[in-house]
């Protein structure tokens, strides 16, 4: 059995659990947990939750993403380091429509 | 639920194992028996002991048939008994209780709890051969082995072995580590290889990495060569609980190529 193949392709999942306070962006009841890549940040999570099989938005929505309060800048594997908490854990993930402007990143 | 799952955290004393065991034991007591019952069924003895049968040769005389012997000049000549009906049951049984942090979080560690008392205090009224009881998680813990009877303080000393914090829920090396103890159990076993059944009872939440689903697949395969048999268990505690929150209802999202696929997760 090849070991260290299976530690390098396993990639970590965690359960997260999304709330709005917004009533027009709630997701029906049965669509709230979900089993996402540990690897996703504000950004994958956005896309996630604009999908079809979630939200199903005419038009993206630019989603933040509060953890205990405070926004998600990191990968979800990163806040769990960070706060001593495992992949074992259902993450709350509260989510508003953005505000934050776009990053300027270059210009050409 | 909500004071049991907070008083299996911080199992210290072996009272409290024992009150706690104890508990179990009351809530679960029908449900145990009825499933006696129904495993006396399935569990079906596979150790010849008892002697049967007109045979000509054998093991022990039949006593009823030595007059008729006699008065028929001996020509009524079956009077041997044979061992030939299984009457004993020679099972080795591997429970697996998930012990990972995720067990208290869905809320599942105490049905964990019911269903191991209910299914160990039923094969041990049963006399179904041995028993071992592991703990898994990020490791495999072994909180009761094969060789150690069943007996009445088993099961507090098994409940000192849980804490439900372990950080990982790695069933491949659960299911690579079971088929490593069966196969020391087989080796140690007193019934002959033919006649010894292995078994193995996972009891989890359900909530597993799905990229494991390949490896653990791939060791099950060598457990059916060996035959070991394994049953995956999910409890769920599913009364207090909202739609959509059940395993069974757990869908998962991947991102491939850039794209994003749902799946059904979980176990
Ligand atoms: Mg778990």
């Amino acid at each position: 059995m090849a070991d260290s193949d299976e530690l390098s392709t396993r990639q970590g999942q965690v359960q997260v659990y999304f709330t709005t306070n917004s009533i027009d962006i709630e997701l029906p009841e049965g669509k709230r947990q979900l089993l996402v890549p540990t690897d996703v940040r504000r950004y994958g999570l956005s896309q996630i939750l604009n999908s079809e099989s979630m939200l199903d938005t005419p038009a993206p929505i630019p989603f933040d993403f509060l953890i205990n309060g405070t926004f998600l800048r990191t990968t979800l594997d990163e806040y769990l380091t960070a706060n001593g908490l495992s992949s074992e854990t259902t993450l709350n993930l509260q989510y508003v429509r953005s505000l934050i402007p776009p990053l300027y990143e270059a210009s050409f | 639920s909500t004071h049991l799952d907070s008083t299996t955290v911080s199992l210290t004393s072996a009272a409290e194992a024992r009150q706690q065991w104890t508990h179990y034991e009351t809530i679960t007591r029908d449900l145990s028996l009825s499933l006696t019952e129904q495993l006396r069924l399935i569990l079906a003895p596979t150790l010849a002991t008892k002697m049967r049968g007109d045979y000509r040769t054998g093991k022990r005389l039949n006593i009823k048939r030595i007059i008729p012997y006699i008065a028929s000049q001996y020509k009524r000549d079956k009077i041997w008994m044979r061992r030939s009906v299984p009457s004993k049951r020679s099972y080795q049984i591997l429970l697996a209780v998930d012990d990972s942090k995720s067990m208290l979080e869905s809320g599942s560690s105490s049905l964990a709890f019911e269903t191991l008392v209910m299914i160990s205090k039923s094969l041990s009224m049963l006399e179904v051969g041995e028993i071992c009881v592991v703990g898994f998680g990020e490791k495999v813990k072994v909180a009761h082995d094969f060789e150690t009877p069943f007996s009445s303080d088993a099961g507090p000393k098994i409940f000192q072995n849980f804490g439900f914090d372990q950080s990982r829920t790695d069933v491949t090396r659960l299911v690579r580590e079971s088929i490593a103890l069966f196969r020391t159990a087989r080796q140690k076993a007193s019934s002959s290889p033919t006649d010894l059944w292995q078994l193995q009872l996972i009891i989890s939440d359900g909530v597993c990495d799905s990229s494991e689903h390949d490896s653990i697949r791939r060791l099950l395969r060598t457990a059916i060569e060996e035959r070991i048999m394994m049953v995956f268990v999910i409890v769920d505690d599913v009364r207090n609980k909202k739609k959509g929150e059940s395993v069974l209802d757990l869908k998962e999202a991947k991102f491939v190529k850039d794209e994003i696929l749902f799946g059904s997760g979980g176990c």
